[in-house]
């Protein structure tokens, strides 16, 4: 195991601003006509995504980002994860960080499972010779053995989802960024989701998990962080239920 | 857990330069390979398309200039074929370069990668498929009346030239087209434009005499010009147009890096 830091997340006095474009002008004929005619113009208006965010995580732990729609939880899981820069402030990650913002990001429907499979590790920054090495273990996790060499546009929901999962918690992240998703399928794929997860978390895994719902949060983590419009409205941790966190 | 993974950090915001490049070079590999697989999926001649487009042009304009305006120029379709194949590979990567963030936005909204990496695999793949014509070019090379000069030797410095110079413009329009939509139909006119005051199919010394200097300003004309005396001619062309070349190609690659990495990070909220 390697030796990180415990802080493994830090976000220090994170704030977003998004530019809203409202009628929103892209053409250049638009942005010359919008010189003369204000119907045209592009009008401009900030807005505030996420105000003073900061908070830490640690190693092993399971912190759950809760908020209603449009409380900017989902907006700092992309700041975590490199995708937005902050406005200000800013955010330290240690390790390997794995977004689950959606599951089979860049997977191909013309290409196969098995294709699929290394396309989309390499794009979390993975070798293929470290991908060779797990493959038969996503492979046998997704339960998708048969159907590994055929392409990804055959496949149900329900399979093209096992792969994708299966390739993610194969990644093995020090810090897995989850948006609601932490398990897919029927209910006996989803005890196996959550067995790996918690075996993962045994390993010293740490979660940020965004979601709305409380229980699911309650069942995954050791912490939570709610927000709204944006600020940190409170914070606080869970002494009861780690069933899952083993 | 994580055995024999080296460290990589994956989605340091921070996170850029040749290293962390190198990191995703299988990223890179795989995704031309995905590109290529798709494009030529179920067809049955495959990648042997990426060669018939040109040689029809070819074969198009070698019947129009030799045999309609009959031009006395000797190998003329060596001539041509010098000129001809690198205006492709120039046309065809920037008038996909348009695309590339674009087409890449779901990718790009959702995992942290390094930015880069999707114009030079629009850049790498537009290259792997040109190979083949090129390699016609060099298999043909003596029968079209080519003849082996040590000037030959300079091809793979300007071919290296020639990209960078073509990779910059390539920054330069992925990062514009996200801010102004439009600017891959204005690429597509100022490209059949470029065509034409390009002396592809033409020679240079027919471009009235006055106007030659406005010509030679051109980046295109003076890599062709480059690239002609290489295969064509075998002698290089004038100190000054050399210079014109290398400077073009420097003002291109510092001015796209520059555009690209300032802007990159932020064109994801307008994708």
């Amino acid at each position: 195991m390697r030796s990180l830091p415990d802080e493994v997340v830090q976000v220090e006095h994170v704030s977003k601003d998004f530019i809203l474009h409202h009628n929103r002008v892209d053409s250049l004929k638009g942005k010359v006509v919008g010189l003369f005619k204000d119907r045209w113009r592009t009008r401009h208006e900030h807005f505030h995504a996420l105000s003073d965010v900061s908070f830490t995580v640690r190693r092993g732990e399971a912190i759950g980002l809760m908020g209603r729609n449009g409380s900017g939880k989902s907006t700092l899981l992309q700041v975590i994860a490199g995708i937005l820069k902050p406005t200000s402030g800013r955010v330290i990650t240690r390790g390997r960080v794995a977004p689950l913002i959606e599951l089979g990001v860049g997977f191909h429907p013309e290409l196969t499972g098995e294709e699929n499979v290394y396309l989309n590790a390499s794009l979390y920054g993975f070798r293929n010779k470290d991908v060779r090495t797990r493959f038969d273990d996503i492979v046998e996790f997704s339960e998708l053995a048969h159907f590994i060499d055929t392409p990804v546009k055959n496949y149900s929901s329900g399979m093209y989802m096992r792969l994708a999962f299966a390739i993610a918690v194969h990644l093995e992240p020090d810090v897995l960024l989850a948006d609601e998703i932490l398990a897919v399928g029927d209910a006996a794929f989803q005890e196996k989701c959550h067995d790996r997860i918690a075996s993962l978390r045994r390993n010293g895994m740490s979660i940020v998990l965004v979601s709305h719902n409380e229980q699911q949060v309650r069942d995954f983590c050791n912490s939570f962080v709610r927000l709204d419009g944006g600020r940190v409205v409170e914070t606080g941790t869970f002494r009861t239920k780690t069933a899952h966190a083993g | 857990m994580a055995k024999t993974l080296e460290h990589i950090p994956l989605s340091a915001p921070s996170a850029g330069g040749l290293r962390s490049l190198l990191a995703y070079s299988d990223m890179l590999r795989n995704f031309v390979r995905k590109d290529i697989q798709v494009r030529y999926q179920g067809a049955a001649l495959g990648f042997l398309w990426s060669l018939i487009n040109p040689l029809v042009m070819i074969g198009l304009y070698v019947f129009v200039f030799s045999d309609v305006f009959k031009s006395t120029l000797p190998n003329y379709p060596l001539y041509l074929m010098a000129g001809l194949l690198h205006w492709n590979l120039f046309s065809q990567i920037t008038g996909q370069s348009c695309d590339t963030l674009l087409a890449n936005a779901g990718l790009v909204k959702k995992i942290y990668f390094p930015r880069l990496l999707v114009p030079i695999s629009s850049v790498v793949f537009n290259v792997v498929l040109w190979l083949l014509a090129i390699a016609l070019l060099f298999i043909l090379y003596p029968f079209l009346g080519g003849k082996l000069h040590p000037v030959l030797a300079a091809y793979p410095v300007v071919l290296l030239f020639f990209l960078a110079f073509t990779f910059g413009v390539t920054l330069i329009l992925s990062v514009l087209n996200v801010l102004f939509r439009d600017l891959k139909h204005l690429v597509d006119v100022i490209l059949l434009f470029l065509f034409w005051v390009t002396p592809i199919v033409y020679q240079y010394h027919r471009i009235p005499p006055h106007l030659r200097e406005l010509f030679a300003l051109s980046p295109l004309v003076d890599y062709v010009l480059i690239f002609r005396g290489i295969l064509y001619s075998g002698q290089l062309p004038d100190w000054h147009i050399l210079a014109m070349a290398v400077a073009w190609t420097v003002a291109s690659l510092a001015l796209g890096l520059f555009i690209f990495n300032r802007y990159a990070d932020s064109l994801v909220e307008r994708l």
